[in-house]
């Protein structure tokens, strides 16, 4: 099966006949039932806790509390969070555990024979609390007189900066400038699966946990971390991933699993043990995309020439780091845009607040940058009168380019090359096709008067692969087999740790094997996401996969060729791919050289608003991807699809309430996610393919670049349409009615 | 009835008689998953949003997250499970998700076929929009509902060239 061509999807047979077992489905029949119980309290000190009615509930077999985890702490790049929050714990922890500084801190892990006697014993736990003053947002947490972590002086943990050239000379020298303050909302990734576990000690002594995730080699240092255990002495396993989305990168039953397996193997109990969560524990007890407020200053020529741009960002990381310092990066790289910028100003600053920590999300701050930079580029179009394609075009990155950091960018770049492609599938010049009249409520015909149609445009770039100096690899191995006196192998085995999140990773393997191999697609067999089978390929995260997995198992079917040409039988290779090193930027300037690969996107998206109701109907998206190679191109298309379904819903519908560090709507009935009635009527995907000089076969990644350009192309729609511009989202029809009643449209 | 007490429950299931020991308020998705240990019915939301636990009650699509067992005692139910053939032979609309990648992490999957299998065993020739409209009702965060779509229609057109 050559690359470049559609397979069926190697998951696909399990999918359709419910063979496939999500985390919640291969329960054992005799297992343990337990339920994590969340503090509840966004800000407050435990003063004292009593579990004796807990334990003598009918059913309980035991409880597990901050006593039972040898260091109590967690965090993926900042040990900030304590695993349980707990009066007893062993003191081995950076972070005090006595105060619980989110409403989704772990209590106690309640064990028992059914999840009905776990659930009802969990009720008993009878607890003190005193409540805190609470920082519950960035405007409350910044004036730094409540502090989030009092072992700091400041809630402002994280800051970067960019200086290039002189951005008061550089907006001294425009002839226009475009300010605003912009504001980004939360995000819930509503993955259809909602986290759950299963963990028990297996034949080699090992504590192991079946769950989902993007990351099983993470999710075993972070265990292996809180248990004070080498890792060989911690499996990790995935079941079928119900979605991730970035959702499922930070721990959520990982670690409280696997103390809980170690305590009742420490106590002779013999079982496993299964917690699911309910979709409210899901929504409450996961990390949400970052809400932001950015003000940012774009200085150009009256033709169109970008002379400075200055922004501060300020993102709201919540109680906990989990991810934000990374997602600062992103964010502060693309808040000026895939633009020639000669002189900048730009200070992003992460913030804790008592509040839901913000985390990973496709995009991981670039849908956030992105709505900033392309909407100021929008509006500069409009004040100029100009094209907006041709202002973007003039001044477009290239591969001359020393771009933001000053370090030039990673070769190929392709910011010319999709604007280019986009404006010749969607002139700006070009009449709207008349879209059928709409009315969200059939009872209630559109009046023809009030429907308005606009056209908006957007461009960017995104990374792909780990950013800032992290130490990026990943692992492959496969084993050939076939006779002493054969030629070629006729079985490949492959052993990966790629998590399947449903982008079909493992589909895209299989084939790049079999094709590198010059096997068919049956003859692969593939064993994933194990740390008992498999290397470490890093997360399933930063659209990384294709590219850095495609590479890893390239150089590991080259060495089982070497081993298989010495007359090796079975013959297996082992390889480490590692691209080239990145670097953090310099404090002071934000000088270095960030990534070393990147995908660019252009979108044209059509609108229709009712300017009556506010309603807003997304008529077509035609979304342009420069990708390198479409290794299976179906898959990407749906990649593609999928995204900007995502995307429309965080442009449009869905609303996450958190009001005093309390999410106030956690259920899909009052977070609303797009149906098949709400998404883009169409969506064109126009499929680019320069090749990454270092990709496989070229590939660079996808996943996440339709995300990033869509929010501002629909603004920008909005504007054509209605000529209002509206600096924050979703666009309800509450927010657009009255931004045009303040318009007086 | 009492809520604790448990009851002896008859389930219809694939054509199967099956007897169930659970309270009166059991939920016919816990059933399935839980005493049955039909797992391919999924679970989403809990309240009826998301479509995911669609199975067929007398060949009508029903949420049963939303449903008590003991309502269908007797009636047939239909799960994902028992779409495809005895030997294995996959169902049309099974084979369309499959052709069409109507799915990605799949987990809304058995809940678009349940519901697509009720539209086409009723009309094998349905429109875009009575498409559309069948499964306005169920909810997938992964694929943007273009193959999805493309899949009810191709499972339509399997399902009319089987017939010839
Ligand atoms: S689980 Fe039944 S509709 Fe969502
Ligand atoms: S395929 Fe993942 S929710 Fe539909």
């Amino acid at each position: 099966m050559a690359v470049g061509t559609d397979s069926a999807r190697v998951d696909a047979v399990d999918k359709v006949t419910g063979l496939a077992l999500y985390p919640a489905d291969a329960v054992p029949k005799d297992a343990l039932h337990a339920v994590v119980v969340f503090t509840n309290q966004p800000h407050a000190r435990l003063v004292s806790m009593d579990l004796s009615k807990t334990v003598a509930s009918p059913g309980v077999v035991t409880v597990v509390t901050a006593a039972d985890v040898p260091v109590n702490e967690y965090g993926l790049t900042l040990f900030d969070q304590p695993v349980f929050i707990g009066l007893d714990d062993t003191g081995r922890s950076s972070v005090p555990c006595d105060v619980s500084r989110w409403e989704a801190d772990h209590l106690v892990v309640v064990v028992a024979e059914s999840l009905s006697e776990a659930r009802r014993a969990s009720a008993l736990i009878d607890t003190e609390w005193e409540p805190l003053p609470m920082a519950s947002d960035v405007a409350s947490a910044k004036a730094d007189e409540i502090l989030v972590h009092p072992g700091s002086s400041t809630n402002t943990y994280h800051t970067l900066q960019i200086r290039k050239g002189d951005a008061v000379l550089g907006m001294e020298a425009a002839d226009v400038i475009i300010e605003g303050t912009y504001e980004l909302p939360h995000q819930e990734h509503a993955y259809l699966q909602v986290e759950a576990a299963t963990a028990w000690i297996d034949e080699q002594d090992r504590v192991t946990v079946e769950t989902s995730g993007q990351w099983v080699h993470e999710d075993r240092e972070q265990i292996a971390h809180a248990l004070a255990v080498d890792e060989e002495e911690v499996r990790v396993r995935y079941a079928a991933i119900g979605g991730a989305f970035g959702g499922k990168e930070d721990m959520s039953l990982q670690i409280v699993m696997a103390v809980t397996a170690r305590k009742l193997g420490a106590l002779g109990i013999n079982r496993s043990v299964h917690c699911g969560w309910s979709r409210e524990e899901s929504i409450v007890g996961h990390h949400k995309r970052h809400r932001a407020t950015v003000t940012a200053r774009l200085g150009a020529t009256s033709e169109g020439f970008i002379t400075a741009v200055e922004a501060d960002v300020w993102l709201d990381a919540g109680a906990y780091n989990y991810t934000s310092n990374k997602v600062l990066g992103n964010l502060h790289l693309s808040v000026a845009g895939a633009y020639n910028v000669p002189n900048a100003r730009i200070d992003s600053r992460a913030i804790y607040t008592h509040s839901v920590p913000g985390g990973a999300f496709r995009g991981f701050g670039g849908p956030q940058g992105a709505f900033v930079a392309e909407s100021q580029m929008n509006k500069l179009a409009s004040k100029l009168g100009m094209d907006p394609m041709e202002l973007r075009q003039r001044n477009a990155l290239t591969d001359l380019s020393d771009g933001i950091t000053q370090s030039g960018l990673p070769e190929g770049v392709g910011v010319t090359r999709v604007i280019d492609a986009c404006v010749e599938r969607v002139p700006p010049s070009e009449e709207l096709p008349e879209y059928p009249p709409f009315s969200p409520i059939a009872s209630l015909p559109a009046k023809a008067e009030q429907l308005r149609q606009g056209r908006g445009y957007a461009v960017g770039m995104k990374n792909v692969g780990f950013s800032f100096g992290f130490p990026e690899a990943c692992e492959a191995d496969v084993v050939f087999h076939g006779d002493a006196d054969e030629e070629r192998p006729n079985r490949v085995e492959l052993f990966h740790s790629a998590a399947e999140v449903g982008q079909g990773v493992h589909t895209a393997l299989t084939q790049m094997v079999a094709y590198a191999v010059g096997l068919d697609f049956e003859s692969v067999d593939g064993f994933f996401s194990d740390t008992s089978t498999g290397g470490d390929s890093g997360s399933a995260s930063a659209s990384r996969l294709t590219f850095m997995a495609g590479n890893s198992v390239l150089g590991a079917v080259e060495e089982a060729e070497k081993a298989w040409a010495d007359g090796a039988r079975p013959a297996a290779g082992h390889f480490r791919y590692k691209p080239p090193m990145t670097e953090a930027l310099d404090p002071e300037t934000g000088e270095g050289q960030p990534n070393f690969c990147y995908g660019y996107m252009a979108q044209a998206v059509d609108l229709t608003v009712d300017v009556g109701t506010g309603h807003i109907r997304v008529d077509r998206v035609v979304s342009v991807h420069d990708v390198g190679k479409a290794i299976h191109p179906q898959m990407l298309r749906g990649q593609i699809e999928g995204a900007i379904a995502q995307a429309h819903g965080y442009t449009l519908s869905e609303q996450l309430v958190v009001e005093n560090g309390r999410i106030q709507n956690p259920r899909l009935s009052q977070y609303l996610i797009p149906g098949i009635g709400d998404v883009p009527a169409r969506v064109d995907c126009v499929i680019l393919e320069a090749a990454d000089p270092l990709g496989p076969w070229g590939a660079r990644g996808v996943s996440e670049m339709p995300y990033i350009t869509y929010a501002p192309a629909v603004t920008a729609a909005l504007y054509d349409a209605a000529g209002i511009w509206i600096n924050k989202f979703p666009l309800t029809p509450s927010v657009v009615l009255e931004h045009l009643a303040s318009a007086e449209i | 009835m009492n809520a604790e007490e448990s009851y002896e429950i008859r389930l219809k299931v694939n054509g199967r008689t099956q007897h169930v020991t659970a309270p009166a308020r059991r939920l016919l998705s816990d059933a399935l998953r839980g005493e049955l240990g039909l797992t391919g019915t999924h679970v989403g939301c809990e309240h009826g949003v998301c479509g995911c636990c669609t199975v067929l009650v007398d060949g009508a699509p029903v949420r049963s997250c939303l449903t008590f067992a003991v309502a269908v005692q007797d009636k047939d139910i239909r799960t994902v499970e028992g779409l495809a053939a005895g030997d294995g032979e996959l169902h049309p609309v099974q084979e369309a998700f499959k052709e069409c990648h109507g799915l990605q992490c799949g987990f809304c999957t058995p809940g678009f076929l349940m519901t697509a299998c009720a539209l086409i065993e009723q009309n094998n020739d349905p429109t875009e929009q009575e498409i559309t409209e069948a499964i306005a009702g169920n909810l997938c965060r992964c694929t943007g509902y273009q193959n999805i779509r493309a899949a009810v229609r191709r499972a339509a057109e399997i399902t009319r060239s089987d017939k010839r």
